[in-house]
């Protein structure tokens, strides 16, 4: 190893001197890591390779001595300097195909190039090298070049000596309103606002992108933007996968990502505290929190899984992950079988899966250990909080006065429609003794003793008649045991009988039982449906899985035949709960009434006597009705509504702790670590203790053996592949690919460094660095070549596609969240306030209950309200088995297990979602609206406005007008057509602005729709 | 874009949009637009694909989540008459771990069939009582009774079905054919899922990686086409625009993209334009597609009156036979419910009630459009389920069971008349030409002429494949 390492030293300095000329004749000759170990790995390794199972005629050529040793045969594989002696060369080069290798079953045969290329190495004395990522990178000198002038700092030496071998000139600088908005994407995931353009396009201080990128940098948006691809690693999400997919709260562990970002934690820091915090001297809960990294796996409760295979599972994704990310080596590989390709034996895998195994776990339901720690973003979020709510609360007066859509509500309500009269209670009785309280809402609150069995009984009085059903509505309420609907224990109640008596009010000797033909509710637990509350068996009736369900349930009672004394009638009714399960009352009863047709009768209605004043002419409204629907319209409907509903959440958040977060821990000795045969949990063999692979250098000698001593080895100095495989992937999410293109396998199959000097030099500036990731950021864009234009012309993009020499700057779509923040950040919509829980954007109606509908396991989306619907996407609610479609279809993960790189797809579902996808409809109208009520004063200077709000730059006159012939068409469209004009301006829950001219604000909705759809928008370019 | 006249079609599109502008772009663009790359993500199969003549042109697959029971189905089984109430031996058993929902089990009683069976069609195939419009088409099935697997739980045995592999991250089955084959459409996805609306409360939840494409570009998932709601995911226009106003937008979006790429270069946004095109013809042939009211009233007679209903399995079937007219490639319906761990007798019924109609009609109706010839239907779940009663015998239900169970095929190569592999006396064990999932996935990339060994993608560092390291082709079911 020390000799190499000298050799690549020595190579290095004679960069430096080597003329273009010198080093191209030095390329002509054949190297191992360069030409044959791929060709090796890929062609022969499967059969003569690491897997020593698997290894066909005892040869092995991934090692010299082995390949050139006398094999059993009597012949050597390969003899040094003759090809003639070299049996590798007689059977890669024979006619007969039972001899010739490759097999032709073992796929393609050896190309000419490619046997030219081994001859021309074993004639050479075919030497190895050790893989160029297991050799602990050194600091290469700057390599010589000829357009002196042109780097800004280290990277350009290397990516310019590469350019000039290739003949290539570095494009010029990005114009200055480019360069901010792709440095703005990159470092925040926002676009620049204007005045953060106009203020650099103003700047013409020698140091003005300096400072522009120290401004991004210190952002706290910075963090996010990061955390955001990180959490693709974690195999971060809100659900537990598998079959039932349920939920989890582990976001506490994500603020602790976003935050350590935004505090610039070293990256060994990062490392050894996601990796093995518990395990920290006196660790911190802060660096206990950070551990959740690796209980980001999928965690099963399916019911007949056999806990030990899965515990096994959760210990392989850990391992698998963490090799990855750290290492990029594919260490599963080795799970079944020593790794065909790279030296990881089967016996080091699980040597390495020891460091994961000691974790106190089941395999069904293995949701311990956790710890309840406190969000590093609490105190910003707290004070944050308190902020909106002080002034949400100064709008709300002048809100509540605000009765200007009461009529246009009104007008939308139907006299027929499902309507309801919730009964006030004269009186309430338990026959077990329980106190009963009625409630402001006029709900009934039981509470004190619990008897096993218990009939209640609730009277109350009406004028209505042709009365054609009563609905019981079970609230739920924080005093009741677990915060849900009855009052066992576990929440859940059973309602076995219901009886109604109706007695006239005017003449009490007219009196009858009211039957019920039908009872429907809006949630039933299996086997217990609503139905049987009316049979008289106790042994059935209804209940609503309260185990699983702390929600409202609702139910419905239609009468055979309308009932109600003319002259008023007084209501009876019990409610019986006589089941065997004892304890299981209703705990909130709230009892309504209703006259609507059987066939309208819904769950949900309005009170009917807002029904009977709403739809009468306002002229004619008693001021008592007047006083009626203005309350319900501003509590309800009104401006003031959707403050108030804010408000009580942002009060819920305050009052919040934080939830428990799943943490790694270590009870050691609780087992051992046995090889498993085939990777398979039930078929243990040799007992392994902890080591890492003896390919890679050895833990510190004073290492502990656990979890922490691997952390600390991965962060050592002179461990190879750490601080290479993480500035590679950030070099990856800059310009698309990484160095190393294949970011996800730095082995023997992964594809060699396009720039290995630039690699080694970065890495090593890293580690010397104090592992310091802004300064790493800092160095890859103030770098010429990343501040290269990326606009260069057909012909030249053809010649590079993927842009590996780097004669230009990077262009590629925005990430899924980027995209969605893009458009609500330039709507104006964006709510950016940093952490917390996850949120519920707008989605189509049915997505998870189509795929899951089993009750108790399942429900439907609860799509979010307020602001919830405008946060940045990397809080966006993510379930592992149905991931939001806006993310996924934009190419983001399920998140099933750990993912190194995304796709980058154009597809039509694409084009559909930023075309028709409500948020991107309602986020053009609110962009509508901001360019309106800009002080401009023409369509062109609006146009100009709208158009640098999505792409950061003026269009040119062609493109004005294009976008001029546009909004004259859009004019036209709306111009005379109200329905047209609602339709469009109606999509989303963000209130319109109804000051603005209606048919103009619909037009330069349309209008914006283009805007934010084109390529342009949608790219960092 | 493979298709001359769909090429032509938007070529003349384009040139009235970008003839229309009054700004000079029109010509230019137009020329860009020729000599742009061809669209990377519609429509190319591999090079070397396929690897040779396929039988079949398209798959239609009904997988019957939850996994119905062969005992009563398909395996028949004249020996378990006698062995009726016995306990199973413990030599056949044989070590088989089972699931956590009868580990705990002191006995395990056999239980035979309570449904009749009957021989049908020339080929005397034996199929349960609860199967009769299945029997109609008998002879063109070949029903697999020697199907086996390694899961013993949902989860992992329908991940494996889709993917080859029981743990997520693996590419679907469907995902690996439109990656390999590509797409014989431009109106339309190539890889199409639908979903039954589940009625079955014990129903097991079905997820988006069954369909995902792992480790393959994101645009090889399937496309859910989905009975409420728009029928692909934000399809139509929230705005009710009209077609024309959303040309207009259409076509204002790409001037100013072609415009753009002039400057730029970057293939991409070609590609972009292309797929904004794409999905504009969808907002017209999806709803073609599901527009059923262009069916004669024979269809719903044989398909089923339920083949109205949106959501229903019926329905599905008849969808599926509307998308392999217009060249999708890989269908697949789900059904949920078959998972009867009580009551095997009550709720058999109900489930075939829901499923035999269509899944026979789809069978008939390709076959009288000859359609059935290259186009491949697969039926069946991700196990079987025991022959041992779970539970008290007298409503006894059936736990998992990996070791046997029964799928059949018809249609694009496949022998019909045919029932291949046998079990032994107790249903317990294969006897006979088994079938390992691996194998029945060899076999279906076969039919769509693929060898299952050469349709490999590379991911971190390694080949991998549908069937990992092992199948072989089923010959025997060949036609």
């Amino acid at each position: 190893m020390q000799r190499i390492i000298l050799l690549i030293k020595i190579l290095a300095v004679a960069g430096i001197i080597c003329t273009t000329g010198l080093s191209k004749a030095q390329e002509s000759s054949v190297t191992f890591n360069k030409d044959i170990r791929s060709l090796l790995s890929n062609k022969c390794f499967t059969c003569h390779g690491p897997d020593t199972n698997k290894r066909e005629a005892g040869l092995r050529l991934d090692v010299r001595d082995a390949a050139v040793a006398r094999l059993d045969s009597g012949q050597h594989a390969i003899t040094p300097g003759n090809i003639a002696t070299s049996e590798l060369w007689v059977r890669i080069t024979s006619d007969d195909e039972f001899t010739r290798m490759p097999p032709a079953e073992h796929g393609d045969a050896l190309t000419e190039s490619e046997k030219e290329l081994l001859k021309q190495w074993i004639l050479s004395g075919a030497e190895y090298q050790t893989h160029w990522s297991f050799v602990t990178p050194t600091r290469p000198s700057l390599p010589a070049v000829q357009r002196s002038n042109w780097p800004e700092n280290a990277i350009d030496y290397f990516v310019l000596a590469g350019l000039e071998k290739n003949e290539l000139t570095p494009t010029s600088r990005a114009k200055k309103e480019t360069l901010v908005r792709r440095l703005a994407f990159d470092l925040t995931g926002l676009p620049p606002t204007l005045d953060e353009i106009d203020d650099f396009l103003a700047d013409e201080a020698p140091d003005a992108y300096q400072r522009l990128v120290e401004s991004y940098l210190a952002d706290p948006s910075y963090g996010e933007n990061l955390a955001s691809s990180w959490l693709d690693l974690a195999r971060y999400a809100d659900t537990n996968g598998y079959q039932y997919d349920t939920e989890r709260q582990h976001w506490v562990w994500r603020d602790w990502v976003i935050n350590a970002y935004n505090q610039n934690k070293p990256f060994d820091e990062f490392t050894i505290e996601q990796i093995a915090g518990d395990l920290l001297p006196n660790a911190t809960p802060q660096q206990v929190l950070a551990t959740g990294f690796n209980r980001n796996h999928g965690i099963t409760i399916e019911g007949g899984v056999i806990g030990e295979e899965y515990r096994t599972e959760y210990v392989m994704d850990r391992l698998i992950t963490t090799s990855s990310v750290w290492m990029g080596l594919t260490v599963g590989c080795a799970r079944c079988h020593d790794h065909k390709y790279d030296p990881i034996s089967q016996k080091e895998f699980y040597q390495l899966y020891a460091f994961f195994n000691l974790v106190p776990e089941r395999g069904q339901s293995g949701f311990q250990p956790q710890m309840q720690v406190t969000s590093p973003l609490a105190e910003t979020r707290l004070a944050s909080l308190a902020g909106r709510i002080n002034d949400l609360e100064a709008a709300l007066p002048a809100a509540r006065k605000d009765l200007s859509g009461l009529e246009k509500w009104a007008q939308t309500i139907k006299k027929n429609g499902s309507t309801w009269r919730i009964q006030t209670p004269v009186s309430a009785k338990s026959s077990g003794g329980t106190t009963i309280t009625p409630q402001d809402d006029h709900s009934l609150l039981v509470s004190g003793v619990n008897p096993q069995k218990d009939i209640y009984t609730i009277e109350s009085e009406t004028r209505q008649t042709a009365i054609t059903a009563i609905r019981l509505e079970c609230l739920t309420h924080p005093s009741l045991p677990g915060g849900g609907p009855g009052r066992h224990t576990n929440s859940n109640f059973v309602l076995t009988g219901i009886e109604l008596k109706a007695t006239s009010t005017a003449d009490p000797s007219q009196s009858h039982v009211v039957k019920f033909s039908e009872a429907r509710a809006d949630y039933n637990q299996a086997n217990w449906h609503v139905s049987a509350a009316l049979d008289p068996n106790k042994a059935t009736g209804w209940a609503v899985d309260g185990p699983t369900r702390k929600e409202p349930a609702t139910a419905i009672f239609i009468t055979e035949k309308p009932f109600g004394f003319e002259g008023g009638t007084k209501l009876s009714l019990t409610l019986r709960h006589e089941a065997s399960f004892g304890t299981h009352g209703i705990g909130r009863p709230r009892i309504s009434i209703t006259t609507s047709p059987t066939r309208a009768i819904a769950f949900k209605g309005l009170d009917a006597a807002i029904v009977d004043a709403a739809t009468i002419p306002a002229t004619q409204r008693t001021a008592e009705q007047a006083k009626l629907l203005a309350d319900y319209y501003t509590s309800n409907y009104g401006p003031a509504k959707s403050i108030e509903t804010e408000i009580v959440r942002l009060r819920q958040l305050q009052s919040q702790g934080f939830p428990p977060t799943m943490i790694m821990k270590d009870q050691p000795g609780i087992r051992k670590t046995h090889i498993l045969n085939r990777g398979q949990y039930n078929e243990p063999t040799t007992e392994v203790s902890t080591g890492t692979p003896g390919a890679l250098p050895p833990m510190p000698g004073e290492s502990e053996n656990s979890r922490l001593g691997f952390a600390r080895w991965l962060t050592s100095s002179g461990h190879p592949l750490t601080a290479r495989v993480t500035v590679n992937r950030y070099w990856q999410t800059f310009f698309g690919n990484g160095l190393v293109k294949t970011s996800e396998d730095f082995g023997n199959q992964g594809e060699l460094p396009s720039h290995p000097e630039l690699l080694d030099y970065l890495a090593v500036e890293l580690q010397q660095s104090d592992w310091d990731i802004k300064h790493l950021h800092r160095l890859i864009v103030t770098s010429a070549t990343y501040q290269q234009s990326s606009s260069v012309g057909r012909s030249k993009y053809l010649r590079d596609p993927e842009n590996r020499l780097l004669a230009r700057g990077p262009r590629m779509r925005l990430t899924a969240e980027q995209v969605r923040d893009n458009a609500l950040a330039v709507s104006g919509l964006l709510l950016n306030t940093v952490g917390g829980p996850s949120v519920y954007p707008y989605q189509p109606k049915g997505i998870w209950l189509e795929l899951n509908n089993r009750p108790g396991y399942s429900k439907a989306y609860p799509q979010g309200t307020g602001e919830q619907l405008y946060r940045r996407s990397l809080y966006t609610f993510w379930k592992r088995t149905v991931p939001s479609p806006m993310m996924k279809t934009l190419d983001a993960p399920e998140r099933e297990l750990c993912t190194l790189k995304r796709s980058l797809t154009n597809t039509p579902l694409q084009s559909l979602l930023l075309l028709n996808g409500i948020q991107f409809v309602e986020a053009a109208r609110q962009m509508a609206t901001q360019v309106l009520a800009q002080p401009l004063d023409s369509d062109q200077q609006r146009m100009e406005f709208a158009f640098r709000l999505t792409t950061g730059r003026s269009p040119d006159e062609l493109e004005s007008n294009i976008l001029l012939d546009a909004l004259r068409q859009q004019n036209e469209t709306f111009k005379n057509d109200s329905e047209a004009i609602n339709n469009l301006l109606s999509v989303g829950d963000y209130p319109v602005d109804t000051t603005l001219n209606q048919t103009q604000l619909a037009s330069w909705t349309a209008f914006c729709r283009i805007l934010l759809n084109l390529d342009e928008t949608i790219t960092k370019g | 874009m493979n298709n001359p006249i769909e090429h032509s079609y938007m070529l003349t599109n384009r040139r009235q949009f970008f003839g229309r502008a009054s700004t000079g772009i029109g010509v230019a663009a137009l020329a860009s637009m020729l000599h742009a790359d061809e669209p990377k993500g519609n429509s190319k199969a591999l090079p070397g694909l396929p690897h040779f003549a396929p039988k079949a042109k398209r798959v239609i697959y009904l997988l019957q989540s939850g996994a119905p029971s062969q005992v009563d189905l398909f395996d028949y089984k004249p020996s378990l008459e006698k062995l009726h109430l016995q306990e199973l031996p413990a030599e056949i058993r044989s070590g088989q771990r089972l699931t956590g929902m009868t580990a705990g089990q002191a006995k395990f009683p056999l239980v035979k069939s309570p449904f009749k069976f009957q021989q049908h069609g020339e080929s005397g195939m034996w199929l349960s009582e609860l199967l009769p419009h299945l029997g109609g088409v008998a002879d063109d099935l070949c029903l697999i009774n020697s199907m086996h697997t390694e899961a013993i739980n949902h989860d992992p045995a329908i991940t494996f079905f889709q993917s080859g592999h029981q743990q997520p991250g693996r590419p679907s089955l469907g995902s690996w054919l439109s990656y390999g084959l590509g797409s014989e459409t431009d109106n339309l996805p190539s890889f199409v899922v639908m979903l039954t609306r589940n009625s079955f409360n014990q129903a097991q939840p079905i997820y988006d990686r069954l369909w995902g494409s792992g480790f393959l570009p994101s645009q090889f998932q399937g496309v859910k086409l989905r009975s409420q709601g728009d029928p692909v995911l934000y399809l139509n226009d929230p705005a009710k625009l009209d077609a024309r106003t959303r040309r207009n937008l259409l076509d204002s979006i790409s001037k100013l993209n072609a415009k753009r790429e002039q400057e730029v270069g970057d293939p991409e946004i070609n590609t972009r334009i292309a797929q904004y095109e794409m999905a504009y013809r969808m907002q017209m042939s999806v709803p073609e597609l599901a527009n059923i009211k262009d069916e004669p009233e024979s269809t719903f007679n044989l398909y089923g009156e339920s083949a109205k209903d949106p959501g229903s399995h019926a329905y599905n079937c008849l969808m599926a036979r509307r998308m392999a007219e217009r060249g999708v490639r890989f269908i697949q319906v789900f059904h949920r419910g078959w998972d009867h761990h009580s009551n095997c007798e009550g709720n058999l019924p109900t489930l075939t009630k829901q499923t035999d109609q269509g899944s026979a009609a789809l069978i008939a109706d390709l076959k009288q459009r000859d359609m059935l010839k290259d186009t491949l239907v697969i039926w069946g779940g991700e196990f079987g389920r025991t022959v041992f009663a779970q539970g008290n015998p007298a409503r006894f239900g059936r736990d998992h069971h990996p070791r046997c169970f029964s799928i059949w095929m018809a249609g694009g190569g496949i022998q019909g008349g045919l029932t291949y592999g046998k079990t032994d006396n107790y249903c317990y064990n294969v006897a006979e030409n088994d079938v390992h999932v691996h194998d029945f996935h060899a076999t279906i990339l076969h039919l769509m002429g693929i060898d299952h060994e050469r349709l490999t993608h590379r991911f971190q560092g390694r080949d991998y494949r549908l069937t990992d390291v092992h199948g072989n082709v089923v010959d025997g079911i060949l036609a």
